[in-house]
């Protein structure tokens, strides 16, 4: 079984959530020796075979029919496949598209909680795949689970996605079809304007190369001034933005407030917050990586080229 | 001699966290350059204000509690001021002060529970209650911050955590003013006790004999380095060892009077902060380190070898 | 009443929490140029007297007066600017030096904010010379014999400038060369300086050797109280519980102890 061990990537399922999966290591050893006792296994079989980003090869006897899925992109893409009929399962973060919120929630997923996985008597369970959700994969292929570990960083990741769950939930032409629109995002023409994403306020955090969002603004047309950092997003100095000296600042609004805006004296050493060029991005197509890419970058190219 | 020591020390440390960061100014801009002016200068002020109210609160609680181990954040400050934090950032209170002074509420109101915990029988102030309070009201303190956050959610949930691991990014000239203006107050009754500190080395009899009210000493200092600490937290979130290995550090320079020791805790804990700071700044750069860290990586070898000299 | 400095009258106590008296019928007179020795065993309450005598439990029944004054009515500064304690306990806590020990004996007539005066270390000085330690002054208190240190003690308590001196049990763990020392030592600062000076001990021969007079304690009552000569055969064997037989040595008696079932006993 091949497991990085070492992964700096990190999901980035909510605007501003960047790198929480990280920062929640609850341990449910014991739990998961309880759910070993109360659930009955199953033999997997020859059927439908797939290889997953950590390089497991998962077999399913028949298309999946009750998929939990511990990732909202994942979630997301899963309705886009048609496939929403057979989710079980989601993360309190899955809140896309609308019909979604009815499925029952099995969790925040950042640390699995495997007794309420159980309880909806998965056939598949869709992980992001982190070294955390491996330890859950482990055990729940121990059950007779079918677990699938998948990144979403990219959007050529996510058409990869839509290919390997069209196929393990038996919509394999529109897993196709949602891989072709999703690769035929275009780039749009440069328009010189250099930002910054701004992740959080205190400490500075901005999203830096290794995330979808510094993906979204290239596709857009803009220039992250910290494409350069090679993780997800990183705590900088103050000074390094006024350095940098982005042209605007890209913030994100939670749920209808403008938490994450500036403030503060010792913001006004950046000119794109002197000059009030701040850009803020609403809702959840913008924080994941989506089949609605395409609306996405649509939308946060007309952001910047209106300016704040 | 030692004490011009210091004070240049402090001088140099200041001079070069406003001479060095992650980016280049070129000397021709210096005194323009906003990044100088608004960023580096009253980050370095507010990093040295910080130490210094960290060592000097740490000297006097050591002190106050005759117990070397003891720490500003040992006493349940820390975990008072995080759940604050935490509630105003879980309650989404807006503005830039609204966490910093939820932090404070926090640490004052565990400073008043410790404190009454502490007062053993009517109005003695018991030092070891000091110590077994702090920790159980910052066991509890933390409990409920866990409790907040896992009903928060992630975004509340890194925020708070973010903040709790400390760091003066957000220095600014208002917060380099307030903090100003407040310390003055807390640190000149700690600088008044210094000879009643002295004594009480002693034991409390002979203290009382050499004319010490000890009851009146322990409280004073204890709310004096109490707000001390409150205030360092609320504007820079915990950042440990200062207040722990500074007066160490000092008492092996300076001897254990309190009148010379405490004002060099000062200087020499907003000189270790602002060098810490420094580091934190540029080490990584473009990244930042948490200034924690940096503190504990420089403060726990030093801490090693005191301890070393000690039992030796 | 002339040159009165302490004086206990009728003194009662109990801690908290306890169904007996610690003390109970305490009277106590500390004059000018005298040394009055309180005696009695271990556990007879004798450093209960000092703490009440010097405000630091209130009495139950009874008065406590200094100077005249109610003991209640002194605030600790200027108690600690009237009597020097020598306590019989204190923790050593950081390596000093015997002339900054002493300085702490300053504390009580510094104010937070002024430093050390010329007269301040003329006393200092001066309390150093007294107690025979000028030579001292530079070494680490840690390098010094138990008898110098506790001549430091007394230094630093002279240094309050006192009117009055208590020393409890200052002679424990101390030879015989030591002791002798520092009951000369208490002598000659009430001599020579008409100090008041109470000692409490459990030596009845240095007591009677030294004290112009004696109170001799017993769980907390007065068993004798007077001149040396009170220490009479009756009173040491009730309060010390040991058979001895008194002879006299220049007037004044000296209690030799008896071995069990030899010396007639």
């Amino acid at each position: 079984m091949a497991l990085r061990a070492t992964r700096r990537r990190l999901p980035i399922s909510a605007p501003t959530g960047v790198g929480i999966f990280a920062l929640r290591r609850l341990a449910y050893t014991n739990l998961a020796a309880c759910v070993a006792l109360c659930a009955g296994t199953r033999a997997p079989a020859q059927g439908l075979g797939v290889t997953d980003d950590a390089g497991r090869s998962v077999r399913l006897a028949a298309p999946a029919q009750r998929v939990v899925s511990l990732s909202p992109a994942i979630t997301e893409l899963l309705f886009a496949l048609g496939a929403g009929v057979q989710v079980v399962g989601r993360t309190t973060w899955c809140d896309y598209p609308p019909a979604a919120r009815a499925v029952p929630n099995v969790g925040d997923g950042l640390s699995p909680n495997l007794e309420s996985i159980l309880a909806r008597h998965p056939d598949l369970v869709v992980l992001y795949d982190s070294p955390t959700n491996m330890v859950a994969t482990t055990r729940l292929n121990g059950l007779g689970i079918a677990a699938l570990l998948l990144r979403q960083d990219r959007l050529v990741e996510l058409a990869r996605d839509a290919r390997i769950l069209g196929r393990l939930t038996g919509h394999a032409d529109r897993g196709d079809s949602v891989a072709a629109a999703i690769s035929s995002v275009r780039q749009a023409p440069a328009l010189g304007l250099r930002i910054a994403i701004l992740a959080w306020q205190n400490p500075p955090t901005v999203i830096g190369g290794a995330s979808y969002l510094d993906e979204l603004a290239a596709l857009a047309g803009a220039e992250n001034v910290f494409h350069d950092l090679a993780s997800p997003a990183a705590v900088v100095s103050l000074e390094t933005i006024a350095a940098r000296d982005p042209d605007a600042l890209v913030v994100f609004a939670d749920s209808g407030g403008a938490g994450t805006r500036p403030e503060g004296l010792a913001w006004q050493a950046i000119r794109a917050v002197r000059s009030g060029r701040i850009i803020v991005l609403v809702g959840s197509r913008f924080g994941r990586p989506s089949p609605r890419a395409g609306e996405a970058v649509v939308e946060f190219r007309r952001l910047l080229e209106a300016g704040p | 001699m030692k004490r011009a020591g210091l004070l240049l020390a402090a001088l140099a440390a200041l001079i070069l966290a406003v001479a060095i960061g992650p980016t280049h100014v070129p000397w021709s801009e210096f005194a323009s350059s906003p990044i100088v002016r608004t960023l580096r200068v009253p980050r370095a002020l507010l990093a040295f204000l910080v130490g210094g109210a960290l060592g000097t609160a740490g000297a006097a609680l050591q002190a106050v509690v005759r117990n070397p181990l003891a720490d500003p954040f040992l006493l349940g400050l820390s975990g008072g001021a995080g759940l604050g934090a935490v509630l105003a950032i879980a309650a989404g209170l807006p503005g830039a002060w609204a966490t910093p002074l939820a932090a404070f509420a926090g640490a004052l109101a565990a400073m008043a529970l410790v404190y009454r915990i502490a007062l053993a029988q009517g109005s003695e102030l018991d030092p070891r209650g000091l110590i077994l309070g702090g920790v159980a009201v910052g066991a509890f303190a933390g409990a409920l911050t866990t409790a907040v956050v896992s009903l928060a959610d992630a975004v509340a949930l890194r925020n708070a955590l973010l903040w709790l691991w400390g760091g003066l990014s957000g220095a600014s000239w208002d917060a380099v003013v307030v903090v100003a203006v407040y310390l003055p107050i807390p640190l000149a009754v700690l600088f008044a006790a210094a000879r009643p500190l002295d004594l009480l080395a002693l034991g409390e009899e002979p203290a009382r004999y050499l004319g010490t009210d000890v009851g009146a000493l322990r409280r004073r200092v204890y709310v004096a380095a109490s707000l001390l600490t409150a205030v360092a937290v609320a504007v820079s979130g915990v950042i440990g060892f200062v207040g722990l290995i500074v007066p160490h550090g000092v008492r092996a320079l300076f001897g254990h009077r309190h009148r010379a020791l405490l004002p060099a805790a000062f200087v020499g804990g907003g000189t270790l902060l602002t060098l810490a700071d420094t580091v934190a700044r540029v080490v990584v750069a473009p990244r930042e380190l948490p200034v924690g860290i940096v503190t504990a990586l420089v403060g726990v070898p030093l801490f090693a070898l005191l301890v070393r000299r000690w039992t030796a | 009443m002339d040159g009165l400095i302490l004086e206990l009258s009728g003194v009662a106590f109990r801690y908290p929490g306890t169904a007996a008296d610690a003390l109970s019928g305490v009277t106590l007179a500390v004059r000018r140029g005298e040394v009055q020795g309180v005696l009695g065993p271990n556990g007879s309450g004798k450093t209960t007297l000092v703490r009440v005598a010097l405000g630091a439990h209130a009495a139950r029944e009874g008065t406590a007066m200094l100077l005249g004054k109610p003991i209640a009515a002194w605030s600790l500064g200027e108690l600690a600017r009237t009597v020097g304690v020598v306590p019989q306990r204190e923790d050593f806590v950081f390596p000093q030096r015997v002339r900054d020990t002493v300085a702490l004996g300053r504390y009580p007539h510094l104010s937070a904010w002024r430093a050390a005066r010329d007269a301040d270390r003329q006393a200092i000085s001066r309390a150093l010379e007294r107690c025979d330690l000028s030579a001292l002054a530079d070494r680490w208190v840690s390098t010094l014999s138990g008898g110098e240190y506790q001549r430091v003690r007394i230094a630093r308590a002279l240094a309050q400038e006192p009117q009055l001196l208590v020393l409890d049990e200052p002679t424990a763990s101390l030879d015989l060369r030591h002791e002798m020392e520092l009951f000369e030592l208490a002598r000659s600062l009430a001599d020579e300086h008409a100090l008041g000076v109470l000692v409490i001990t459990h030596h009845v021969n240095l007591a009677a050797r030294y004290a112009d007079r004696v109170l001799v304690l017993s769980r907390g009552r007065p068993v004798a109280a007077g001149p040396p000569d009170v220490l009479t055969r009756a009173v040491i064997e009730e309060v010390f519980a040991w058979p001895v037989q008194i002879e006299l040595f220049e007037g004044r008696p000296q209690a030799i102890p008896l071995r069990r079932g030899k010396d007639g006993a």
